[in-house]
């Protein structure tokens, strides 16, 4: 059979200061009619740029340098504009990483939709991606939706002219895991369904499993390796595949993976903490408002020590207004905040110096959580100076050289600007900044997010070794059980501002009681192509908790939130 | 110890790197340099005045009242025979002084309100939204003169009445800048390490808003500088017998049939000095656009 989409030895520069950047660098790749070709890498490895190609289109400033792209035969890029339109959209079509952007504001879904082209009702292809009340649904505005039914309208949107090839860039980032796994599974039903051709660019391996049927790995710009799914993940033959596949946390680590060089794989056991370590942060029934609605509702938990306590749970569930209500951004409206040297409850500005310079926060993106205009080491220095801990510039300066190297980077950086260190370093000048005060707190916003797997790895170490050697009570918030199983002591799982379920990290894991606890492992994708979702289907359920009786005690300090069945309700 | 050893000789390496780009952005546009040289070229006249000519401004000589352009006086003289040329480029002196020290004032006290209002947010923006609309709803001459006439005349009321029209608009544009810089996670940072408002305003805002704020100085001073020759003409800013544009054209008006160079002599100069304030905040704004898209992308 002859492929849909065929890219013969493409190479893309663009013009950067009088001279050519290449960025794309010989990429071959074929797809054939209902097949999925993954394309995976790193931030810069060109594979957005390789993606967007297939709809004829390159960023401003890029130019292709040699060889072709052939949809269906013809040359995307010798089509005139006229054949050019009629390929996007008719023959091939995109869902983009952010839906919410994607789609117009100020116009109603339907009519998006139907702009969109094709001869089929707006109302069927809403139905197609399996979104309730398509009627209802089509005269409702974008900012009316959720991330994951915008991104479903989003690929209603892609396949109204029913398509050939879809190119999907991200289209999962961003979106909860339980979110995520619904418009994975919806997208494979369609390009089934449809018999679709299908490119996927993303740098989730795990998502990359559970779809593509062929993987081709980029980087900077050249073809690594390029197998079939099954066989890439069981037998990659390049050491940086071998590396990348290592730096996938996995959900039955038992500890935290050290990575080599060539992709060799070490789980280093957890760090144990002394039983008798001492208490740093102390949460009683904390509850917090924005206006008239509760974002955290009577949540309690102790933080020891050289322990790390992971808050999980999908975005809305409260876990980053717990961060910063314990970081002083917000102020809780019930229950105590206690630090060993003074109460939490007060904002920031009205907490005295000793306190507040022992509790830190680290941002999620540390692209904006640097002025750009100010050097990273001006960054690290100004903590110093404002905690006091510092009589002198030149004091300060040699202080803030060495917090840059202890957190693994070479000093000689302080004088950089944000814009001129990667994603991963800049995270670390972060963690560095929060460090300036001795905290012995450390609260990490999902802090691994938005970087890379391997830079994550490499993240996720040095705070593992940080907390070892400075005995750092840690909060760690992730939505991503994988990250959290590595690095934490015990788990409390978050769900609309309420624990449903917490205890040690092993035995959460095991025997996850809660059902939101097994609805979000079976949501987590593991790099794996065969892995099965584990347990059983989640059911409907209902909390059960009264106020006297909220827990379901496992031993350990594990403990479930109540709750019953829901088909039970009604039906006895 | 290599390390730290090389880091000192980046730092001051990292300060001309920085004046390079600025003035690479500034040549980027051809509109900003012709501005900024047409600026800097009357700055420099008003400065040498008293090198460029040997006349007084000020002195009256009766016997050479209403003269046309000469050898000796290249610009004629006015109807007290004082050389209009001589207080054409002393009158640079009062224009450029007044509003330089105005626009100075408007433009720091609209940062430092604008950047508050942006950062504090709540009641006081609110309040302070309501307070500026009622100052911009009254017309900006009818506000100057109400000033001037309760006041009196001089150079310190007149910087005060231009500070209380046009801070109001600075406010606004730089409370719109700042509002999209206040969000960033920086800025939550600095409030998280319990940074004062002052500390957070100079460290982590102002840097951001630079670009903005220049536009707007140059902005606001060909408005200021033309409010202010308004003034003169309409009898409310200088003093006789103070050689100034606006004073000179309205001494002159009289005469313009007799002697059109004292009348249009201040007029050329005071349309050259806005037009490259003009070109100059035009320019600014368009190469700090372009800059901005180069550091995003």
């Amino acid at each position: 059979m002859t492929p849909i989409v065929s890219v013969n030895s493409l190479s893309v520069a663009y013009r950067s200061g009088g001279r050519d950047v290449p960025v794309v660098h010989e990429v071959t790749l074929e797809v054939a009619k209902g097949r999925t070709l993954a394309l995976v890498g790193e931030s810069g490895s060109g594979k957005s740029t390789v993606a967007a190609t297939l709809l004829g289109h390159l960023r401003h400033g890029s130019r292709i340098t040699g060889g072709s792209v052939h949809i269906k035969g013809s040359d995307v890029f010798a089509l005139p504009a006229r054949e050019l339109r009629r390929l996007r959209g008719g023959m091939v079509a995109m869902v983009a990483q952010n839906a919410g952007h994607a789609l117009t504001p100020s116009m109603r879904i339907g009519r998006q939709i139907a702009e969109a082209g094709g001869d089929i009702p707006v109302t069927d292809l809403l139905e197609q991606v399996r979104l309730p009340r398509p009627a209802e649904l089509a005269r409702r505005y974008p900012h009316e939706l959720s991330g994951g039914q915008q991104q479903r309208v989003a690929i209603a949107m892609a396949i109204a002219a029913r398509p050939d090839v879809l190119v999907l860039d991200e289209p999962t980032t961003g979106l909860d895991v339980v979110t995520q796994r619904g418009v994975l599974d919806l997208i494979s039903g369609l390009r089934d369904e449809l018999g679709l051709a299908a490119v996927l660019v993303s740098h989730d391996l795990g998502v990359v499993a559970h779809l593509a049927d062929e993987v081709t790995v980029l980087r900077s710009g050249r073809i690594v390796e390029s197998a079939p799914t099954r066989t890439l993940f069981a037998t990659p033959q390049d050491p940086y595949t071998r590396k990348l596949l290592a730096s996938v946390p996995r959900l039955d680590d038992a500890g935290l993976a050290l990575v080599g060089e060539a992709g060799e794989r070490e789980v280093r056991p957890r760090a144990q903490v002394p039983a008798n370590a001492p208490v740093a942060v102390s949460a009683r029934d904390v509850t917090v408002d924005y206006g008239s609605s509760r974002a955290v509702h009577g949540v309690s938990f102790d933080v020891r020590r050289g322990e790390v306590l992971a808050l999980v749970g999908e975005s809305g569930s409260g876990k980053s207004t717990l961060a910063w209500t314990l970081a002083g951004l917000r102020t809780p409206s019930g229950g105590t905040l206690i630090h060993e040297s003074g109460d939490l409850a007060r904002p920031a500005e009205r907490r005295p110096l000793s306190l507040r310079c022992r509790v830190q926060l680290v941002f999620q993106n540390a692209d904006t959580s640097l002025n750009p205009r100010r050097s990273v080491g001006d960054a690290v220095r100004r903590p110093l100076q404002l905690f006091g801990t510092v009589t002198s510039p030149a004091e300060a300066a040699g202080r803030a050289r060495k917090l840059i190297s202890d957190v693994r980077l070479d000093p000689a950086l302080a004088d950089r600007l944000p814009a001129q260190l990667s994603g991963g370093q800049r995270q670390r000048i972060g963690i560095a900044r929060a460090l300036a005060g001795e905290p012995d707190v450390l609260i990490a916003d999902e802090i691994t997010t938005a970087l890379d797997v391997s830079v994550q790895a490499e993240v996720l170490r040095l705070l593992d070794d940080l907390r070892r050697e400075r005995d750092l009570a840690c909060l760690f918030i992730s939505h991503d059980l994988a990250v959290v199983r590595g690095i934490a002591d015990r788990v409390a799982v978050l769900r609309h501002g309420v624990v449903v379920e917490e205890g040690p990290t092993e035995a959460v894991f095991a025997s996850p009681g809660h059902p939101y606890t097994r609805q979000l492992m079976a949501a987590a994708l593991e790099p794996d192509p065969d892995a099965l979702p584990p347990g059983d289907d989640v059911t409907g359920w209902a909390d059960a908790a009264e106020p006297d009786d909220l827990w379901t005690n496992h031993g350990n300090g594990h403990r479930v939130r109540r709750w019953r069945p829901a088909l039970l309700e009604g039906n006895p | 110890m290599t390390t730290l050893d090389t880091a000192p000789v980046a730092a001051p390496a990292a300060a001309p790197a920085r004046a390079v780009r600025v003035w690479r952005t500034l040549r980027s546009s051809r509109a900003a340099v012709i501005g900024l040289s047409v600026v800097a070229v009357h700055v420099l006249i008003a400065l040498l005045a008293p090198l460029l000519t040997t006349y007084d401004p000020i002195a009256n000589s009766a016997d050479e009242a209403l003269l046309g352009p000469s050898r000796q006086h290249w610009a004629g003289t006015d109807q007290y025979g004082r050389d209009v040329l001589a207080r054409v480029l002393y009158g640079g002196r009062y224009a450029l002084g007044v509003s330089v020290t105005a626009t100075l004032l408007t433009v720091a006290l609209g940062t430092v309100i604008g950047c508050a209002a942006a950062l504090r947010g709540g009641r006081f923006d609110d309040v302070l939204g309501r307070i500026l609309d009622a100052v911009l709803s009254v017309p900006a001459i009818l506000t100057l003169l109400v000033v001037v006439t309760a006041l009196g005349t001089g150079p310190s009321v007149i910087v005060l009445a231009i500070a209380v029209v046009y801070v109001p608009q600075v406010v606004r544009v730089v409370r719109g800048a700042a509002l999209a810089v206040v969000p960033q996670d920086y800025v939550t940072a600095a409030r998280a390490r319990g940074e004062g408002t002052w500390a957070i305003l100079r460290r982590e805002i102002l840097p951001n808003i630079t670009d903005v704020v220049c536009v707007e100085f140059a902005m606001r001073a060909s408005w200021v500088v033309l409010l202010i020759s308004s003034l003169s003409f309409l009898g409310f800013g200088a003093d006789p017998p103070t050689p100034d544009w606006g004073l000179m054209v309205a001494e002159n008006r009289t005469a313009i049939t007799v002697v059109p160079m004292a009348s249009l002599a201040p007029i050329i100069a005071l349309a050259t000095l806005v037009v490259g304030l003009n070109l100059a905040a035009d320019g600014l704004s368009k190469a700090w656009g372009v800059d901005r898209i180069r550091e995003g992308s």
